[in-house]
């Protein structure tokens, strides 16, 4: 199936497990597949977010969500990088919905191989609580707009 | 340090809930990853530190013995 992946594409799914495991994540998600696809500049540019800013986004979800059952970290600030327990970490389901459309989408412009647009396409499709939908909200990203930017670029 | 209130733990959301969950184990390999390079420095066996942690000393190894190696 990669086989069809451009290289930017391609470079976004292997980030996306490089994300999964520095998070200390068991599974590549959709929000790594995000995470990764920010890593590129030029795409960071067209979303209006770099990568940087997502990172600290999911940080400040994971505040909130552990101030909500009433745990807070205070000054406490993990600096490792974890480690995934097993080689070739298993995608979530959402991750493989993401790549599943990210071909159909392709597929659908009769394009020849699936770009990094295709997978920031599909993954615009997600809904929360996905966890890509939840950061994209948290990014205050204005969607609309962006597909249609994203369109344009097509 | 922290309070931990079982009524507000029952509150959350799902959403809120679970996400908590996924965060807590993201810092639990975050600050494992920091302390068995730790542990490693001081000079414990691997079977020392799967002791420690529960785990058996393969499995503890073949997270983190690659890891030393390219270090």
């Amino acid at each position: 199936m990669f086989e069809r992946f451009a290289s930017a594409a391609r470079t976004a799914v292997q980030d996306a497990r490089y994300e999964a495991e520095r998070r200390g994540d068991r599974r590549i998600g959709s929000d790594h597949l995000l995470l990764a696809l920010l890593e590129d500049d030029e795409l960071a540019r067209l979303v209006g977010v770099d990568a940087a800013a997502a990172h600290d986004a999911a940080d400040q979800l994971d505040r909130t969500a552990l101030a909500a059952i009433g745990l807070t970290l205070g000054e406490f600030q993990p600096t490792g990088r974890a480690a995934l327990g097993r080689r070739v970490p298993l995608m979530t389901t959402g991750g493989k919905t993401v790549i599943q459309q990210a071909l159909a989408k392709a597929a659908a412009e009769k394009a020849r191989t699936i770009t990094s647009r295709h997978l920031l396409l599909a993954l615009l499709d997600r809904r929360e609580p996905d966890p890509a939908a939840t950061l994209l909200a948290a990014l205050g990203i204005d969607q609309p707009a962006l597909r249609a930017r994203l369109a344009a670029t097509a | 340090m922290t309070s931990f209130d079982m009524e507000q733990l029952r509150a959350a959301d799902p959403a809120m809930g679970l996400r908590a969950v996924g965060a807590l184990h993201r810092l639990a390999e975050r600050v494992e990853a920091v302390h068995v390079a730790e542990a490693r420095r001081a000079g414990w066996s691997w079977e020392q530190i799967g002791d420690a942690l529960g785990v058996t000393r393969q499995s503890v190894h073949a997270k983190y013995g690659k890891r030393e190696s390219n270090v």
